[in-house]
């Protein structure tokens, strides 16, 4: 009998054990802090992963924007010298320039958080001082900016540009010049793999976009027959090289990728293609109005497939074009504007006020890229190299600004994971968290906290 | 007490020049020896951008115009207030035939002749952009590296011929150095990996890290490391191209590929500005010292700064020591320090003249200086295990 008793003890006691060795062990899964991929790349992403380990591998390390210059004994600048301490703004701002569309919200983003930093006593009691430059498309003559905005106004640090080339000339200059640059409006994943250490970028950018929507489009709805149609520019070329290779690698090559030029009002023939090829969905990258155009002639031909598009085309003009043609278009998107964050509520209260229209997405990265940067300046004082110093503090850590949570990798790029968008019954409905779904656990830096704040 | 200073001066030096010369025996000659060019003696202020010799002048584009020296000494500085197109000056070449200085600025191209300047810029003329990175001349031709394409400049007719992606096959338009040969033009694309424009053929040929992707060396030697390239030299004896990349050093020889990193050679730092060659030797330009690599011996030897570490950057540089680093085929090391250093160990550019070379750096323009006369194999005894 007594031993019948014993070996019930006994097997109560080793079910214990089990049980309580498997809840450590479930736990320990859970808290394991896994090492973040490059730009928070999902598995099956990376380049060559199913075949082989590459010989090296770049930006995974602190020292990705180690500088060793001499911009930090340049001595500092002195405060009581100045009336103003200068950022230079470099952003496409004439209003026959379409990237003015994104251009102007941010501008105006910037314009905010100096006001407000102003109203709290500048720099020291000088006040912070915009020196604000239009980026011309034409023959790159605006990339003379930075040479202006140091030789002439003495910047400390610029913000800019929306387009990527402009931003890439900024940034190929102030590695000689040596002044710190934030983009805010930036979608080319290659700004921040230069490793020119003198920029920091807040704004999501074509990787999150092309893996959020691969996945969503390839894992989880398993549409197989997907085509891309983008915009020549490029805006279209970047993006749409970033979802064709994630397609690539899910194995799932697209069946066509058709272009069209900017302004271009007639869709047809890429559309008539399209059809013949029996896709199953579509891909748009490129900006809200000509992906407006596209769905509604797209629709009129009796094309039903589902559409997907890049965060350009997450705005109120692709359904005011589209109309019912609308429904159903899913977008990556680079800030949800219903969250009822205070933060967000208080900054679009003030931006409402101010500028009698909704901020977007550019104008709520500026405002906190502009705010980043004056924290910086602050900092760091008068110096370009410590100024720079107190950005790359940011390696590695995250910021809570209004358009959500960024955070920032080796690189300083933001790599936090984008939100999707639903157009239903006329309005864009947001998903209620941001794409951390695609295997493996979530990132630790993405974890409860930042989720919360997405929302 | 001055006297007992100045012979342990000597006796330092002379150790010195005994290290230098077991080290240096059969491998590179060590440049133990620099005088620098800093506002101290009337040199402009700030980085100092690219380096040319022509015969005994030396002329030094910086970030506060364009500095001639001769005979040691900085004989004028040309800003935008002397006619220059730009004072950030970013490359110069000197025509062989007319004398002629072409200045690529960041405000345009500027041609010296005859005393005065000439400027040719984005609205006067068909120099592609205003941001002017490299100009080499070939003859009759001035070839132009800009942000916005390659210009080729027909000195006697005044005709503009524009490459860029419209033309020929730039994945990018940005275009950061300009190399010669007799048969071909090597051009330094950033983002766009090396352009190559044949002249008899009239054609452009690419070569593009053949991994495609940014953040990837998939294999050592796979080709071209990096798309990202800063700077681009042809070796007239040994036949093959340099590229410099913020990514690590690639040599072509035409027919394979030979690229280093810092973790396989003694590369001071894979963050390379700008990349030179001559004879045996290629001359990586980086932001952590001045590393030569002699491609016959395969030996590296880095100069720099001796406490460029030193929290207190300015001390270091101030403290005027510096350190010649020299790293062997397998992997060993040795450091010899010497009295004099280079005035920085952010290096923007070098250029030769004879056995010297004048190095371009963050804080002033560097003359290095081999003191000993003997050549010979580095002495194995001096080498440390890494």
């Amino acid at each position: 009998m007594k031993a019948i008793h014993y070996g019930i003890l006994g097997c109560l006691v080793l079910t214990f054990y089990g049980s309580v060795q498997s809840a450590l062990a479930r736990n320990a899964h859970r808290n394991r802090v896994d090492p973040i991929p490059y730009a928070n790349m999902p598995k099956w992403a990376v380049p060559f992963g199913r075949f082989r380990k590459p010989y090296h591998r770049w930006y995974v390390e602190p020292n990705t924007l180690g500088y060793d210059g001499a911009a930090r004994e340049v001595p500092d600048g002195i405060l009581t010298h100045l009336k103003t301490v200068n950022i230079g703004v470099l952003a496409p701002l004439d209003r026959n320039n379409p990237d003015s569309a994104y251009g102007i919200p941010m501008l105006h983003g910037a314009e905010l958080a100096v006001e407000r930093a102003n109203a709290r006593g500048g720099n020291d009691g000088i006040p912070f001082a915009l020196r604000v430059h239009d980026d011309l498309p034409l023959w790159g003559a605006s990339w003379m900016a930075i040479v202006k905005m140091d030789y002439d106004q003495h910047v400390w640090a610029m913000l800019g540009s929306v387009n990527s080339a402009s931003t890439h000339i900024e940034l190929r200059a102030t590695l000689k010049l040596e002044i710190p640059i934030i983009d805010t409006a930036t979608n080319d994943p290659t700004v921040t793999e230069t490793r020119i250490p003198w920029l920091l970028h807040n704004f999501p950018d074509d990787r999150q976009q092309g893996y959020a929507l691969a996945d969503y489009i390839f894992n989880q709805l398993k549409l197989r027959h997907v085509a891309v149609l983008r915009a020549t520019n490029r805006y279209g070329r970047l993006g749409d090289a970033v979802f064709l290779n994630c397609a690539r690698r899910l194995s799932h090559q697209p069946v066509l990728e058709a272009k069209y030029s900017p302004g271009e009002q007639s869709f047809s023939t890429q559309l008539r293609m399209l059809r013949e090829q029996g896709i199953d969905g579509l891909v748009i990258w490129g900006d809200a109005w000509e992906a407006g155009r596209i769905l509604k002639q797209m629709r009129a031909l009796g094309m039903k497939q589902p559409v997907f598009a890049s965060s350009r085309v997450c705005s109120p003009q692709v359904i005011e074009i589209a109309g019912r043609a609308a429904e159903g278009l899913v977008t990556a998107c680079a800030m949800n504007p219903d969250r009822t964050n205070p933060k967000w509520v208080r900054f679009r209260q003030a931006f409402l006020g101010q500028f009698h229209a909704e901020p977007d997405a550019y104008a709520a990265y500026a405002y906190d890229g502009m705010n980043i940067l004056i924290g910086a300046i602050r900092k760091a004082g008068l110096n370009r190299g410590k100024i720079m110093d107190a950005l790359r503090q940011y390696e590695m850590k995250g910021y809570r600004g209004v358009a959500g949570y960024a955070f920032f990798d080796y690189t300083l790029n933001n790599i936090a994971p984008i939100t999707l968008g639903r157009v239903r019954n006329g309005h864009f409905i947001y998903w209620p968290e941001r794409r951390t779904d695609w295997g493996g656990p979530v990132p630790s830096f993405m974890r409860a906290e930042a989720l919360q704040e997405s929302r | 007490m001055r006297l007992r200073l100045l012979q342990s001066l000597r006796l330092a030096t002379l150790l010195i020049l005994a290290a230098a010369s077991s080290l240096a025996a059969q491998g590179p000659a060590l440049y133990t020896r620099w005088i620098n060019y800093t506002p101290a003696n009337g040199f402009p202020e700030g980085e100092v951008y690219c380096v040319t010799v022509d015969g005994n002048r030396v002329w030094a584009g910086t970030a506060n115009g364009l500095a001639l020296i001769e005979n040691g000494r900085v004989k004028r500085v040309f800003t935008t207030a002397d006619g220059l197109a730009g004072d950030a000056v970013m490359s110069v070449a000197v025509d062989k035939q007319t004398g002629d200085v072409w200045v690529g600025t960041f405000g345009g191209l500027s041609r010296y002749s005859g005393g005065r300047f000439k400027n040719y810029t984005n609205l006067s003329s068909g120099v592609a952009n205003d941001l002017v990175y490299g100009v080499a001349v070939q003859g009759r031709y001035v070839w132009v590296a800009t942000a916005a394409g390659v210009n080729r400049f027909d000195t006697y007719t005044g005709a503009w011929s524009i490459w860029n992606e419209t033309n020929a096959p730039f994945n990018e338009p940005w275009c950061y150095a300009v190399s010669l040969s007799k048969k071909k033009v090597y051009v330094g694309v950033w983002g766009g990996g090396v352009l190559v424009y044949d002249l008899a053929g009239h054609y452009w040929k690419p070569y593009r890290d053949p991994d495609g992707s940014m953040e990837t060396v998939l294999y050592r030697n796979q080709g071209l490391i990096h798309n990202i390239v800063s700077g681009i030299a042809y070796n007239h004896e040994t036949h093959m191209f340099w590229a410099s990349t913020y990514f690590g050093l690639s040599g072509f020889d035409g027919r394979n590929w030979h690229n280093y990193l810092t973790k396989d050679s003694g590369l001071a730092s894979d963050f390379i500005n700008a990349v030179q060659t001559h004879g045996n030797e290629v001359w990586a330009c980086t932001q952590k010292g001045l590393s030569e690599f002699d491609y016959k011996t395969k030996i590296w030897v880095t100069y720099r700064p001796a406490n460029w570490r030193a929290l207190d950057a300015a001390k270091a540089v101030k403290d005027g020591r510096g350190e010649i680093i020299v790293t062997r085929p397998d992997g060993n090391k040795s450091k010899l320090e010497t009295p004099t250093s280079p005035a920085h160990n952010y290096i923007l550019n070098l250029a030769f003249q004879g056995k010297d070379i004048w190095v371009a750096t963050a804080q002033g323009l560097s003359h290095g200086i081999i003191q000993s006369q003997q050549k010979g194999k580095i002495n194995e005894s001096s080498t440390n295990g890494r």
